[in-house]
This record gives C-alpha cells, sequence and structure tokens, in this order.
C-alpha cells in the first residue's frame, strides 16, 4: 500500500467533516490549498502535487493484466479528460451498457429516429473490465470500451472495425478523497480516448447522462512534464530510453519552439547527479533542478533562457506527453507511475 | 325576454338532469330535485322528450325525411352549440351517434355538436371506443371521432377506464387514418405500466414503414421518459413542439359555451405538450453553463424498481401534481437539471438526499470552475451574458433554498483570489453572501486575504458593496443560528445536525471573527475615503446588525464598533448618521442590559467580558458629553486633549463645539430652531438655545425632524430627573453602570 510521504495535510478536515446534506461539504481541504494556487498565464494550476515521489519500479505488468488488454493501451496516443465520479455505475452491468450506449449513438447520429435498446445496430459497443490495473482496494478496476462499426455491406466475416477506444481508469488515487465518497459514487477520474472528436463528444453525453457526472480536459502542466522526464530519466538504467526529447515554446513574436533531445546516458548522468542519496523518493527539488541544469547547459551554448518559456512537450521511447493532454506510453513496464501521476492530475479538477 | 327565456332554460336544464337522475351515477337525491321531477311532469320539457326519443328509437329508422328525427336533432343541437350538453346528454347522444342507428351522416351531424357544458362522462368515451372496435364506422367519422375526445380530453371526467383499455386504443394506431390521433390520444393516456417491449416494438415497425412522423416519435419520446431502458431517441430540435391541435371544428362553438358558462370549466383547448424547446442558438463548443435537460434515469428504471409506480421529474407540472406523487417522485438522470425548475427544487429540499445533493454539487461545481477558473472553454470568462445569466439563476436557486451550495462556496475561495473584483461583482458578492459559517481558523485565509486585497485596492463604490455583502454574509449567519437554536434547543453544540455541524463557541468564534473584520475593513476604509458617508452609512448598517446580536438572534456575544468607526460616526457632517449611531448605542445598551439581567438570573449561562462594558461606558460617556454636557476633551475621557494645544487651535469654546447645537450636524437645525423661536432676532445666539425651556422645545425640535435614533439614545441614556422641575435644564448625568 503505497501512501504519499510529504503532503501538506491542514487539519481542518475533521472540524468541518459533513454538514447536513445540503450544503454537503466534503472537506475543507480543497480549499485551503487553492489558495496554494499558482497561476500562468490566466491558468489555475493547481499545485497540490506531491512534493516527492517515488522512483519508477520496474515491474511486468502483464503477470496482472490481461496481455492482451494490455496491448490495448500501450503504444497509442491518447488525448486526456477529466471525470467527476460516476453515480450508480456498477462494473456488473458493463453488458447492459453497451446495448445502451450502442443505441444513443445510433439514435444520436440519426436525429428523430427512436431506436430499440439491444437491437442489432451500425455500431457494437464493447464495454470490458481491466483486472488488475488498479493499485488499491480503494482504485475502482479499469473499464474499456471499445467501439466497433460495422460495414454496410460487409460480408459476415469480415472483422469489424475499431472506431473509437476509450478507457476510464483510477490507479493510487488520494486515499482520502475516495474513502470521502458515498458508496453509490465510482470515482474513476481519468478517462483516456481515441478517436473520432464527435464519437467522443457522444460518448462523453451518454456519461454524463447516465451517470451525472460530468467531464473536462485535462492538460500536463509543465512541473508535471518537468516530473515524467525526470521519471522516465530514471528508467534509464533499465530501460534503454533511447533520447530524452524536451520542447519548450518561448513567449517572442512569433512564439519560438526549442526541441531539445539529449544523449540518454548524458541525460541519465545528469539525474544521477542530481540525485540525493534517498532511493525510494524522489522530491521536486531535485526534478527542479535537473531541468534547471539542462536549461543552464542550453543557455551557454545558444544564449536562450528556456525558464522563459514554458514546457511543453516529454517525449522518450518510453512515452511521449504533450501540454495539451495527450499521453502515450510506449512501454508497459511503468505504466502505473505514469498513471499515478495522471490519476492525481485528474483528482485536481475535481470542483468538490 | 331575456330573463323570461333564460327561466325556461333553467327550467329545462334541470328537469332534464332529474330525468336522467335513474341512470346518472350520482343520484343526489335532494328536495331540490324532486320539485324540478314534478314540474318536469308537468310540462313535459321538449328537450327531454328529444333525448328520450334519442335514446329509444330503434336501429334502422328511416332517416330520410323523417320529421321528428329533424325536429329533435335541431333541437338538441341548438342546447348544444349555444348553452353545452349536460353530462347525460353527451352520454345518449354519443351513444345514439356512434352505434350508427340511424346511418353515418347524423352520426357527423351529432359528433359535431357535441359540447360539453361541464364534464364528459368517461363512460360514454369507453363506450364509443367499443363501438369504434366493431368497425363498422367509416375511416372519416371515426377520425372526427377522435378529434373531439382529443377537443374534450380535459373534460373527460376520470380517465381511469380509458386507461384501462389501453390496449383497444393502442391496436388502432396500425389504422394509416387515425395513426396521428391515436398517437396523440396514447399520448395523454400513457402511463409507466402501458409501455410495453412489444408495444414499442410496434411503434418501431410503424416508423420504418411511415418514416419519421411527429407523432410517432412524440409518443416514443413519451416512452422513453417512462422506459429509457427500452426505447431511445433524439428528438430534433424542429420538432418539439408538440402535437397539432385538432380542434378546429368545435372551438368556437367550445369556448362560447365556455364563457357563457362563465368559464367555471376551465378546459385547456390548447392540448400542445410541455415539451421544453431548448434554443441552440449559442456556437459554443463547451457547454458549461448550459443547464441539462431533465429526463429521467435509465439506470434506476431497472429490474426492482420496475414495478413500483414511479413519477418522473419530466412529467411534473403543478404544484398538486408533485404534493400527489411527492411518495414516488424519481430524480432525474442529471441532477444539473433541477436548477431550472422551482418545483424540482421543492422536492429537492424535502427529500433531503446526501447523494442527490453531491450530484448537483459536482456539476455545478464543474460549471463554475470549468468556465471561471480553468477557462477551458473559448476563453471569454464570464464576459458573456450567459455567465450572468448563469449565476444569476444560481444565486436564486440558492436563495429559494436558502442556502449556499458547498460547491459554489468552494469555487469562491478560489475565485476570490483570481478576481478582479468587478467582473460579474453584484453576483459574485451575492454568492459570497450565502456561503455558510466558516470556522473560525481558516476563515481569515479563505476569506479575509483575499477580500482586504480587493478592498483596499478598490473603488469607494466596491468597497460599499463588500461591506454590504458582509453584513448579508452575518445576517444569514446569524438567522441560521436562530433557527436552529430554536430546533434543536439552546444547546446546539450536543446536536449533531445543526447547519454548521459546529459548536456554539465555534459559531460565536467565526461571528466574532467576521465582526472584528468588518471593524478593520471599515476603519481603514473610512480613513482611505475621507469618513465618505455612503461608506459610513453601509458600516452603520452593519453595526445595526451586530448591536442586536443577542436580543434579536438569541447569540450571547456584544462585540463594539472599533474607534474609527465610532468617532467619525459621531464626527459625522451628516445628521443621519449621527442619529443611526444613537439607535445603535441604544440597541447596544437594550443588549447589555438584559444580557446582564440573564446573566444574573441564571448564574454563569454565558459570560461577555467586563471590556466589552467598559468600552460600552467610555463611548456612551463621551457620547453624552460631548453632544449634551458640551464637556469634550476632559481629562478622564476617552479622548484627552491638552488644553494649550486646545487653545492653539484658537477654536472659541472648542468643548461645546460637538453638543447638539453646535456640532456641524445638527447647526443647520439649531439655526433654523433659533429663527422659528425668535424670529425677530438680528442677532443670532445659539447659546441661548440652551437655556430652560427653549432646550426641550429644541429637542421636540430635532425629534419631529425623524430623529428618532436619536431620541432613542437620549431617552435611554439620559436620565433627565428634573424634567418637569423649575430649571429643566440639562442636570442629566450619563448612567454609567
Amino acid at each position: 500500500m503505497e501512501e504519499r510521504n510529504s503532503i501538506v495535510k491542514t487539519p481542518l478536515n475533521n472540524v468541518l467533516a459533513q454538514r447536513r446534506s445540503k450544503s454537503y461539504r466534503r472537506s475543507m481541504q480543497s480549499c485551503v490549498e487553492a489558495t496554494n494556487l499558482e497561476y500562468t498565464s490566466g491558468h489555475l494550476t493547481a499545485l497540490r502535487t506531491p512534493r516527492s515521489r517515488r522512483t519508477p519500479k520496474s515491474r511486468d505488468i502483464t503477470k496482472q493484466v490481461d496481455p492482451d488488454q494490455v496491448a490495448l493501451l500501450v503504444t497509442k496516443e491518447w488525448q486526456l479528460s477529466y471525470v467527476t465520479p460516476l453515480y450508480h455505475f456498477r462494473h456488473t452491468q458493463l453488458k447492459y451498457y453497451s446495448k445502451q450506449l450502442s443505441a444513443f449513438i445510433v439514435s444520436e447520429k440519426q436525429q428523430g429516429l427512436a431506436i430499440e435498446v439491444g437491437q442489432e445496430l451500425g455500431f457494437k459497443v464493447n464495454f470490458s473490465v481491466v483486472l488488475g490495473l488498479a493499485e488499491m482496494d480503494e482504485d475502482a478496476e479499469t473499464v474499456f470500451i471499445q467501439i466497433l462499426s460495422k460495414q454496410a455491406f460487409a460480408a459476415k466475416d469480415d472483422a469489424q472495425k475499431v472506431v473509437w477506444s476509450g478507457w476510464l481508469t483510477c490507479v493510487n488515487g488520494d486515499l482520502e478523497y475516495l474513502r470521502s465518497l458515498p458508496s453509490e459514487f465510482v470515482s474513476l477520474p481519468l478517462l483516456c480516448t481515441r478517436g473520432p472528436e464527435s464519437l467522443t463528444v457522444l460518448i462523453k453525453s451518454w456519461f454524463e447522462k447516465t451517470f451525472d457526472c460530468c467531464f473536462g480536459p485535462l492538460g500536463i502542466n509543465s512541473t508535471n512534464l518537468q516530473w515524467l522526464a525526470a521519471l522516465w530519466t530514471g528508467c534509464h538504467p533499465t530501460i534503454n530510453i533511447q533520447y530524452l526529447k524536451l520542447v519548450w515554446t518561448l513567449p517572442t513574436l512569433p512564439p519560438m519552439d526549442v526541441k531539445y533531445t539529449i544523449h540518454p546516458q548524458d541525460a541519465w548522468e545528469l539525474w544521477d547527479s542530481v540525485r540525493q542519496d534517498d532511493i525510494t523518493d524522489v522530491s521536486i527539488e531535485e526534478v527542479t533542478r535537473f531541468i534547471k541544469v539542462l536549461q543552464s547547459h542550453f543557455f551557454r551554448h545558444f544564449r536562450i533562457d528556456l525558464s522563459a518559456g514554458s514546457l511543453m512537450q516529454v517525449s522518450t521511447a518510453l512515452g511521449s506527453s504533450h501540454h495539451s493532454g495527450k499521453i502515450k506510453i510506449a512501454s508497459p513496464t511503468y505504466i502505473t507511475t505514469i498513471l499515478q501521476l495522471l490519476t492525481e492530475c485528474a483528482l485536481l479538477k475535481m470542483p468538490i | 325576454m331575456a330573463k323570461a327565456s333564460n327561466l325556461t332554460r333553467t327550467e329545462l336544464d334541470s328537469s332534464f338532469e332529474s330525468n336522467l337522475s335513474v341512470s346518472s351515477r350520482t343520484s343526489n337525491r335532494s328536495l331540490r330535485v324532486a320539485e324540478k321531477e314534478r314540474r318536469k311532469n308537468q310540462t313535459g320539457d321538449p328537450f327531454v322528450l328529444a333525448l328520450k326519443y334519442f335514446s329509444e328509437v330503434e336501429a334502422g329508422t328511416q332517416c330520410f325525411g323523417n320529421d321528428v328525427l329533424e325536429r329533435n336533432l335541431v333541437l338538441v343541437e341548438r342546447v348544444g352549440l349555444s348553452r353545452g350538453l349536460p353530462p347525460e346528454a353527451i352520454s345518449v347522444m354519443l351513444d345514439y351517434a356512434m352505434s350508427l342507428r340511424m346511418g353515418g351522416v347524423t352520426c357527423v351531424r351529432v359528433l359535431k355538436f357535441l359540447i360539453p357544458a361541464t364534464v364528459v362522462p368517461q363512460e360514454a368515451v369507453v363506450q364509443a371506443v367499443a363501438w369504434l372496435c366493431v368497425g363498422k364506422i367509416a375511416i372519416s367519422t371515426q377520425v372526427i371521432f377522435l378529434r373531439w375526445v382529443l377537443t374534450v380530453f380535459d373534460m373527460i371526467d376520470s380517465k381511469d377506464h380509458l386507461r384501462a383499455i389501453y390496449g383497444f386504443i393502442f391496436s388502432f394506431v396500425t389504422e394509416e387514418n387515425l395513426s396521428p390521433y391515436i398517437c396523440h390520444l396514447l399520448y395523454l393516456l400513457t402511463r409507466r405500466e402501458s409501455v410495453r417491449p412489444f408495444r414499442v416494438r410496434k411503434l418501431l415497425d410503424l416508423q420504418t414503414k411511415m418514416g419519421r412522423q411527429p407523432f410517432l416519435l412524440h409518443l416514443l419520446s413519451l416512452y422513453k421518459v417512462f422506459c429509457p431502458e427500452l426505447v431511445t431517441l433524439a428528438l430534433p430540435s424542429r420538432m418539439r413542439s408538440g402535437f397539432k391541435n385538432h380542434n378546429s371544428t368545435w372551438k368556437a362553438a367550445l369556448s362560447a359555451v365556455q364563457k357563457r358558462n362563465n368559464g367555471q370549466v376551465s378546459s385547456d383547448i390548447s392540448l400542445t405538450l410541455g415539451l421544453k424547446d431548448k434554443t441552440n442558438s449559442r456556437k459554443r463548443k463547451f457547454h458549461h453553463l448550459e443547464l441539462p435537460s431533465l429526463s429521467s434515469s435509465v439506470q434506476s428504471n431497472s429490474s426492482s424498481s420496475r414495478s413500483r409506480k414511479v413519477f418522473p421529474l419530466e412529467q411534473l407540472h403543478s404544484f398538486p401534481q408533485l404534493l400527489d406523487n411527492l411518495h414516488c417522485i424519481e430524480l432525474p438522470s442529471q441532477m444539473g437539471s433541477l436548477l431550472g425548475s422551482s418545483l424540482a427544487l421543492c422536492y429537492l429540499d424535502y427529500v433531503q438526499d446526501d447523494s442527490a445533493f453531491l450530484r448537483l454539487n459536482f456539476w455545478l461545481g464543474h460549471a463554475l470552475h470549468e468556465e471561471f477558473l480553468f477557462c477551458s472553454g473559448d476563453g471569454g470568462s464570464g464576459s458573456s451574458s450567459e455567465a450572468l445569466h448563469f449565476l444569476n439563476r444560481l444565486l436564486s436557486t440558492q436563495h429559494f433554498l436558502q442556502e449556499g451550495f458547498s460547491s459554489t462556496e468552494g469555487f469562491l475561495y478560489k475565485f476570490l483570489n483570481v478576481w478582479d473584483g468587478s467582473l460579474l461583482r453584484p453576483q459574485i458578492l451575492g454568492l459570497l453572501s450565502d456561503i455558510p459559517v466558516v470556522p473560525s481558523s481558516c476563515i481569515s485565509q479563505l476569506l479575509f486575504e483575499p477580500l482586504m486585497q480587493l478592498f483596499f485596492t478598490s473603488t469607494l463604490f466596491f468597497k460599499c458593496s463588500v461591506i454590504d455583502c458582509l453584513n448579508n454574509m452575518l445576517l444569514k449567519w446569524l438567522t441560521w443560528h436562530s433557527v436552529y437554536a430554536l430546533e434543536d434547543g439552546l444547546d446546539i453544540s450536543l446536536n449533531s445536525h445543526t447547519p454548521m455541524n459546529m459548536t456554539l463557541s465555534g459559531f460565536m468564534d467565526s461571528v466574532m471573527e467576521l465582526v472584528r473584520f468588518v471593524g478593520r475593513l471599515a476603519t481603514v476604509g473610512l480613513q482611505l475615503e475621507g469618513c465618505h458617508s455612503l461608506l459610513l452609512s453601509f458600516i452603520l448598517d452593519f453595526y445595526e446588525t451586530v448591536c442586536d446580536m443577542f436580543l434579536k438572534y438569541g447569540l450571547p456575544l456584544v462585540v463594539m464598533p472599533p474607534v474609527g468607526v465610532f468617532y467619525p460616526a459621531l464626527f459625522a457632517t451628516d445628521p443621519v448618521s449621527v442619529d443611526r449611531l444613537g439607535y445603535i448605542m441604544y440597541r447596544y445598551k437594550k443588549n447589555l442590559t438584559s444580557a446582564k439581567c440573564q446573566q444574573q438570573e441564571t448564574k454563569q449561562a454565558f459570560h461577555i467580558s467586563r471590556q466589552t462594558y467598559k468600552e460600552f461606558n467610555h463611548y456612551l460617556l463621551f457620547m453624552v458629553s460631548c453632544l449634551w454636557n458640551s464637556k469634550m476633551f476632559l481629562p478622564g475621557m476617552a479622548i484627552e486633549v491638552d488644553q494649550e494645544l486646545l487653545a492653539l487651535s484658537k477654536v472659541p469654546e472648542p468643548r461645546t463645539s460637538f453638543d447638539l447645537i453646535h456640532h456641524p450636524a445638527f447647526l443647520g437645525y439649531a439655526l433654523d430652531f433659533h429663527h422659528k423661536c425668535w424670529p425677530e432676532r438680528k442677532d443670532m445666539d445659539l447659546n441661548s438655545i440652551k437655556a430652560g425651556k427653549q432646550w426641550d422645545w429644541y429637542l421636540e425640535f430635532l425629534f419631529s425632524q425623524g430623529f428618532h435614533g436619536l431620541q432613542q439614545f437620549i431617552q435611554s441614556s439620559i436620565n433627565r430627573r428634573s424634567v418637569a422641575g423649575i430649571n429643566g435644564q440639562r442636570g442629566s448625568q450619563p448612567t454609567s453602570r
């Protein structure tokens, strides 16, 4: 059971744990910590992220999770969103949801035509559980959704084409938050989608109608990109990361993109040098120092101060991630670490 | 003449009623009825005879050239079109027509004048549907009949038997020409239990045959409301207006009849549906602020709850309906939709369902965060009228529920840090004043620090708004306290379901913090704005609330205003402020006195510190000696000024310069009074007002100008022993405790 080490906790949670139902106040924590917000270019980036993390452990995820399912998740680029807790979502009802969702998609596509639920349609929706990805008992099991389209004139045994896929997950979510939710709610705060935007909109709207939840876009801010850069670099001894590529955007006119690629061995040595003795944990200070050193190195050569810009993209052979909320995980080995970080980002966006 | 005909008509009506009362369901045989029956026998009413003819006429009687028939038809037709037919006549005529006893032509003619005077008996309609099933009637006649049923639907006395033959009516849906009307009728009759898979399938089959017919879609959309797990459907926006009216044939006659009958029967002639038409004019990519539409939940319908009778909120249109179905109302699939309906909010307030509130809070918090904090939409945060509209709706919802949502609260704490103080100011401050009691340990960080920054850097008007907002906040806190103190007894600390879930002392700490905070804001604000009277007025508003906390709201807490508020109010140049200060001091005195009494009685029920009494006495002493005794700046008083320093100011008689005559706020009144007292005196000597009776008169004069606060202050705080005495001068001393 992993526990966060140094989250700044205010002792307020007990003061106002619960009020009468109407004002249902979850805890004052989010409000209090909201004052520790930092603002970058008008956007609000809550810094409730932990000051330190475990060093990524290489772990053969395929021992716990069906390799076929893992294969569905990795080596693809996903667009991220956050989701508020799902009301009355049941992992036992997935078949029923499949029918509902496919009928919904068809009826939305054919405005003004009533559709009988459960009838054979142009779309086939598959809901499935990815067992084993959850780390703690409090984490809800990951749900994978695939939408296949049937070609109207295809032969019977033709393979159906996957037109959309997505998954809802929660890995090592904030214990306190998850425990505070009533049992009718299931928190799967992170949604990864892949497929046409129009379908994504439809599917989100079905979820909103069915589970009374809300979706919002989830970006990955500079700090989290830095974390990813450091965590991936730290994996180099076990898996060759091949390169560390960072992309900065500088606020010049017109904006300037700087692509900065570092040799994996150099990156690893640099990372190793800023690392302190603590083997199990990585602190935010180490991460910042790592990036600072990279920036000063760049400055020495090109006289461009990268710290004036913002980090937009990080990629290695292990995966890539973009500021706008795109992520690709190339190797299943460190998938848990990445998903934990993303789950945190998603939980930070929760309105209560 | 008119009167006479009127009379015959009444007789006619009543006699008819009694004639058929044998067959009628409600045979209330009162004396009156018996009397009418007697009269009927004497007269042999032609209308009654005509009805008798129609109820008894043999099938197959020749209708062409039948004079008796014609005469009777004309008679009933005239009555029908002029006054409307009574229920029993409707039964007779409908049965006569639908049985085709004299062919289809008469049937159509009868249907056209079947205007009900009051109600349509449901049995008559059921009977007619039975005739419909016989299948002899021409299709066009069937259409007319159905249109008639739709037109008078709201006047059918009850519908349960009609619902019982839902299946029979449904069987006509395949008949192409009848289908639109049947669908409409079914729409009006459908209950959850009538939605069955085989019916859904039948309708879907029809849809494949006939295409997207609006009537089918409307019926199907109702089926979706009741059983979303069976059928799904997205109605295009242009198709949301509802069914067509089919009442053209009867409309004029029906409304004329109803008008004549004093519109006592309020039949909704237009039977259009209440389908909410959403205007999607805005082309925004993200719709955080759009209320979801009320629709029933897909999930809860599955299995277990199917057997239970439920009433979807979507179908709820009136308060009586809410009361009737309170036990079986089903919450919608998206709680956010409740925000748009006050009926739904009533229900929400009644059920007190934790999950429901949490769902609503998730939705609300998400909308607010996305729109104003994450700005992930089109960037136009809040500038739109849409944001304004949304916040106004939220405000009115919170006022309706008399409580703020916790998600609003959480949002505000974050938003205050980024707010520029002008964006949607009235709404934001309105929401802020709704927040529930904040524990004293974090009130400063959450509320005061961001507000203080905004306060000191903003305009006078903003400062006034903030003070006003905090005053409203305090009022709401105190009101909650008094309500719950009443509900749970005074010992709210033991009870866990108080709104604040905090102890009395915790609550008092928070209130104390708030009052002190406003004291600080007010002090600095008054300095910054040069004691502006507008700001001062808002501050005094606040202290009017504060001074009465004990008596009005039962909170054993008295907090005095800081010197930075007291003296500017006392030395204000406008008399209104001084007057209000007088009122506030009067209320403080009342509160403190009764607090002391209670303390002595109950022994240690609560404790108001000596310091508070001391402060009050200081203020009181100063105020009295300043306004009344003309003894300012004497040693031992709150403000001491060195005599030499006073001399340097070269103000003549500095001690009297703030008494009721020379106070800048009252000088004008003193001059006026002086002029009224001695109109012919050329030299002005204001000090002469102080002498003798004039002083009393002057006070009377001031009080008559509306300075009731001052009046209450003087009457309560100045013990004028010798009012009736020979020299009723100011022999008074301030009461001190």
